[in-house]
């Protein structure tokens, strides 16, 4: 038997070729994935190996508190440590250096480097062999005039060696001249970051805005000892002055790598999700391909069983044959997972982000796992095709046709609700009792379900989509619609793949255009302010604490508050909280007090969500530990509880509270009103004044700025979307895997109709009309579910903020016209085909 | 291929003929292999006659009668229906002469599983874009009796229903001639003379034209004139055949 396999596998390699496409393209994506995620861990890893390769001894605060996804904020130490450093036997160089947010103003005026894109730094620029920057042009910054910047930066903002450059820092705008370019290790532009370099009292003054203060020290030893006894001998030194710490060069590397891994864990696991989304559409899909070539294949295997072979053996032969398919569609899989790879590479390239490629990274896990996982999806998706192909009676080797025989209704409708049943409930109660991990197997199995219970539904939906197109087309949109009708279970196969990648696609908008709305009326209730500052440094600092009181003595100004985010650790837990100005936030935001009110909060205060006090079971006049960067312990009490957190947050404490702790303290957002009788463009224009002076910050009215927040979610949106265009793709290769094959198998009434009359051009509209009629049909089945499906998160996240549900309708018509494209793109191969088949032989065909 | 022939075919060839061949010669495959299924055939269809072409397998009746109905084109020579020179239409015209101007039975496989028996009645009709002459059409209908199957599909049809929708699909657009390859090939003797019968009424009281390829001297014998071809050659002629002296013939191709 298997001589048998492997015979068949030869002979039919178109065949084989169309199975395989299907493994291929899943297999491709998910090695890929691996490939890039695995390459741009490496160049990280390099580039900081190489970054401190000098540096034998690391020196820094103890105190930081961790802010999620890798990143931290830490505290400073002062300028004298590097002295101290500098007097430790076995020292040879150490050099104090700061980074922060600084922004390049490229010679067009414009920023360089974007504001949803990599980050813009400043900092103090080290030299000699402890530099972590080479200078490749020109010479290093000296004193308060001058900057050097990152060669790529200098590219993009157009500057050459000598040219004045406009710098914005949280301290604002100011010009320098150009001394200087630098490479950071190989890269011009690490990850796509800019970097403005100044010396350090420059970058300590007009970066940090902390004069005699450094973010760290790094060490140069003169080799008589080794790197951890250096780091001992400066501990023994400076440690007892503080909360310092010292670290060994292999720390800090290593520290600065799992960081970076760390930061980039989330990126990978949101781009291996969506390798798996389109592996499980691909699975559909070889799961299509198999049913219909074995179906064809069905008298060829009753003749095996009619000439003595058991119904065990055609099985395996099947399997076999799968076997053979999933080892090499893997094996091509990965090769085109580097392709893609790279081509991801060079996109990022295109889009400013340079990774210093150390070549593709191909990691023998990521060969065994997809491998193992190619070869799995294809053999289940192969099984019970196979285990079908056993049970034909010999006697089918006899028969004319082979028609794939639709299954007892009933036993569909029952499991197929059943598995619905059990979907479904998996994703509410993912949703509603707080267990997310249960939507893993929920959506799945929804989908899953569908499937099932597809061909009971595409026969009708088919027709009712066809009947126009019978219609408006004559006879061959009505062959087209009636071909789509002949096979319900084909052609709910080959939609359900399209149905996923829609449903998904129409459920995250529904999503987003939800918390569009949602953050639309969220800023429309609880904000009152006319006029707004806005800084796109959220993260970096951000606007100075000064500008609102500035601001406030306008007399165009009612109320100026700012608005600030920061660190602190709370009952040992890092939190982010919100800082505020209580004289004046009340006036601009109305948080619903349920007790106290914010005229309450004092600078050892502090107010709490209704949801946080009710969980900590916390009431006005109990006490909370809290730790600043300083690390100087605090108690703060509660002073008030509101009800409306969504802007707020859980914690909200006075600026005041800050005052004399290290921390950095800025607003991301100053918020304004406008006095009696000043129009809002009065208003805006007097803000606009006193910003340009500080040179950073942006002004919108109320609504400029409702529309910018709401408006935040759709770069994600967009990123979203475009990975899952890679399942609507593997859903197209579908289609035309699907067409061809059941092309071939209707070779003679093609050879009919068109021996009748029908040109080829008519052969064609059918083929087509018939395509876009299955992708309409996946379409219109993934709306409803992806509505649904939207539908059930925007309940789930009502708590979280999430008032209002919205159907994005323009985007549900871009979906349909879409698949209606898809429809059409799928038919082009299918309805070529289908105009090379020859009469006469088709006709001859007995 | 000679595309040099500009005289118009000899529609006053007696009595009319509504479609022939002249010279007719197909050659399959090259050099030592090839075959030449045709060797120069030449004559003519009499309009609303019934013509049979019989003759031994690998005689070339089959070839003879694709390349005389624009499914297969010829190596030389020419064939005609009507005024038209098949040898100087392209793809989309000859598509367009057979809808418009040819009807096919074919032995098997003459119907389109998805339609129905009305549907594929009317199919060339549709395929052009026509409406047809409905009355026609119904008399066409109740001719072979199909008035209460026109909703079933092929698969809901016996044989021999499958047959007579097809018949009336090549007399729905009123061609000017018909091309039967073996009809009852797949039938029973009673189905297949009902079918046959059909036919000759078809060309005795409608004045349809009708050439049918057979290797059946039953089914010869409904016609009104013979063809009996060997090796790519006419080589006899039968007027007003008998199934006895049909058969007679065909045993002198054995010896």
């Amino acid at each position: 038997m298997r001589r048998v396999a492997w015979k068949s596998l030869l002979a039919r390699k178109g065949r084989l070729v169309l199975t395989s496409l299907a493994v291929i393209l899943g297999t491709a994506f998910l090695a890929g994935s691996f490939i890039f995620t695995d390459t741009i861990q490496r160049t990280f890893d390099n580039l900081f190996a190489q970054v401190y390769e000098d540096t034998d001894a690391f020196v820094r605060s103890s105190s930081a508190i961790d802010t999620g996804f890798g990143e931290e904020v830490r505290n400073t130490i002062p300028d004298s440590v590097v002295e101290q450093v500098a007097a430790v036997p076995g020292v040879s160089d150490a050099q104090g250096y700061v980074d922060g947010f600084a922004r390049i103003i490229g010679s067009d005026g414009e920023p360089v480097g974007s504001e949803q894109g990599p980050p813009t730094f400043g900092g103090s620029m080290t030299t000699g062999e402890l530099s972590t920057w080479t200078i490749a042009d020109g010479r290093p910054p000296a004193g308060p005039d001058e900057v050097a910047l990152n060669a790529g930066a200098a590219k993009d903002g157009d500057f050459e060696i000598g040219d004045t450059v406009k710098v914005t820092s949280n301290a604002g705008s100011r010009e320098f001249t150009l001394t200087g370019i630098a490479r950071f290790g190989d890269a011009d532009s690490p990850g796509g970051a800019t970097f403005a370099l100044f010396d350090l009292p420059t970058a300590q003054e007009f970066v940090n805005e902390r004069p005699g203060e450094l973010d760290a020290v790094l060490v140069r030893g003169d080799g008589s000892l080794s790197d951890d006894e250096l780091a001992a001998e400066i501990e023994a030194a400076v440690g007892l002055s503080g909360d310092i710490e010292v670290l060994t060069g292999a720390e800090i590397t290593d520290e600065t790598q799992s960081s970076v891994r760390e930061g980039l864990s989330f990126f990978t696991i949101f781009l291996q999700a969506f390798a798996f989304i389109a592996l499980f559409v691909s699975v559909f899909v070889i799961y299509n391909v198999f049913s219909i070539t074995m179906a064809q294949r069905q008298r060829e295997n009753a003749l095996l069983r009619a000439v003595g072979a058991s119904s065990r053996q055609v099985s395996i032969t099947m399997l076999v044959e799968a076997v053979v398919i999933g080892l090499i569609g893997s094996l091509i899989g990965i090769g085109l997972g580097i392709l893609l790879a790279q081509l991801l590479q060079s996109g990022l390239e295109a889009a400013g982000v340079d990774i210093p490629s150390s070549g593709i990274y191909l990691q023998p896990r990521t060969i065994v796992v997809t491998i193992v996982v190619g070869l799995l999806v294809t053999v289940v998706s192969a099984l019970v095709p196979a285990l079908r192909s056993g049970r034909v009676p010999p006697v089918a080797a006899m028969r004319d046709t082979a028609l794939e025989t639709t299954g007892a209704g009933r036993n569909r409708l029952i499991v197929g609700s059943l598995l619905l049943a059990l979907g479904i409930a998996c994703v509410l109660f993912g949703l509603f009792a707080g267990e997310p991990i249960f939507l893993a197997p929920g959506v799945p199995l929804v989908f899953i379900a569908l499937f099932v219970l597809g061909p009971l539904v595409s026969a009708p939906v088919a027709r009712w989509i066809g009947r126009p197109i019978a219609a408006l087309r004559g006879v061959t949109g009505r062959m087209a619609e009636q071909n789509a009708v002949r096979n319900p279970k084909r052609t709910a196969r080959t939609a359900a793949a399209l149905m996923i990648g829609v449903a998904l696609v129409t459920g995250v908008a529904v999503i987003a255009a939800s918390v569009r709305d949602s953050v639309r009326e969220i800023f429309g209730e609880q904000l009152r302010g006319d006029v707004v500052v806005t800084t796109n440094t959220f993260g970096f600092g951000g606007l100075s604490t000064d500008l609102a009181p500035t601001l406030q003595e306008l007399p165009e100004v009612e109320t100026a508050t700012g608005i600030g985010i920061n660190f602190a650790t709370i009952e040992g837990d890092a939190q982010t909280i919100t800082l505020v100005d209580p004289s004046t936030v009340g006036d601009v935001f109305d948080l619903e007090f349920a007790a106290g009110a914010v005229d309450d909060l004092t600078d050892d205060g502090i107010l709490l969500s209704e949801g946080r006090a009710e969980d900590d079971d916390l009431v006005i006049g109990d006490t909370l530990a809290l730790a600043l960067l300083d690390g100087v312990p605090r108690t703060v009490t509660v002073q008030g509880i509101y009800g409306k957190d969504e802007l707020a947050g859980p914690y909200t404490v006075s600026k005041g509270l800050f005052e004399g702790s290290s921390a950095d303290v800025y607003d991301f957002a100053v918020f304004t009103t406008r006095a009696d009788g000043v129009s809002e463009d009065e208003l805006r224009t007097a803000v606009q004044t006193v910003v340009d002076e500080y040179g950073n910050g942006e002004v919108q009215t109320r609504s400029e700025y409702i529309d910018d927040q709401a408006a935040q979610i759709d770069p994600v949106l967009n990123l979203i979307i475009g990975l899952l265009l890679l399942s609507v793709f593997i859903a197209l290769i579908g289609i035309i895997i699907t067409l061809v094959l059941s092309i071939y198998e209707r070779r003679r009434e093609i050879g009919l109709v068109r021996a009748v009359g029908a040109t080829r051009r008519q052969v064609r509209t059918t083929v087509r009309w018939e395509a876009v009629i299955t992708s309409l049909l996946g379409a219109f089945q993934g709306i409803v579910v992806g509505l649904l499906l939207g539908y059930a998160v925007v309940l789930a996240l009502r708590s979280e903020g999430l008032s209002t549900f919205t159907v994005p309708w323009t985007w549900i018509l871009t979906v349909v016209v879409g698949a209606f494209v898809v429809g059409v793109v799928a038919a082009i191969i299918p309805a070529w085909r289908a105009t090379k088949v020859d009469v006469l032989e088709s006709l001859a065909t007995t | 291929m000679s595309n040099l022939i500009t005289e118009p075919p000899p529609t006053a060839t007696p009595p009319v003929a509504a479609a022939g061949a002249i010279d007719a010669v197909k050659v399959y495959g090259t050099g030592e292999s090839a075959v030449r299924a045709l060797d120069g055939v030449t004559f003519h269809v009499g309009r609303g006659v019934f013509t049979a072409i019989m003759g031994p397998s690998g005689s070339g009746k089959s070839t003879l009668m694709h390349c005389l109905a624009g499914l297969d084109r010829l190596t030389e020579g020419q064939v005609y229906i009507g005024e038209t020179y098949l040898s100087t239409l392209d793809d989309k015209r000859l598509t367009e002469l057979r809808r418009k101007h040819v009807g096919f039975v074919f032995q098997a496989y003459n119907l389109v599983p998805t339609l129905t028996a009305y549907e594929n009645i009317t199919l060339p009709l549709l395929l052009d874009g026509r409406k047809g002459d409905s009355a026609w059409i119904d008399q066409v209908i109740d001719a072979v009796a199909l008035r209460d199957r026109l909703t079933h599909r092929p698969s809901e049809l016996s044989g021999g229903q499958q047959q007579r929708v097809a018949v009336a699909r090549a007399l729905a657009s009123q061609p000017q001639i018909i091309f039967a390859d073996e009809p009852t090939g797949n039938l029973d003797s009673a189905t297949g003379a009902e079918i046959l019968g059909f036919m000759r009424r078809a060309v005795h009281e409608l004045g349809q034209t009708i050439v049918m390829v057979t290797h059946d001297p039953m089914a010869a014998s409904h016609a009104s004139r013979v063809i009996f071809l060997g090796d790519g050659r006419i080589v006899d002629e039968m007027a007003d055949p008998t199934a006895d002296r049909v058969l007679d013939r065909m045993k002198r191709f054995a010896e």
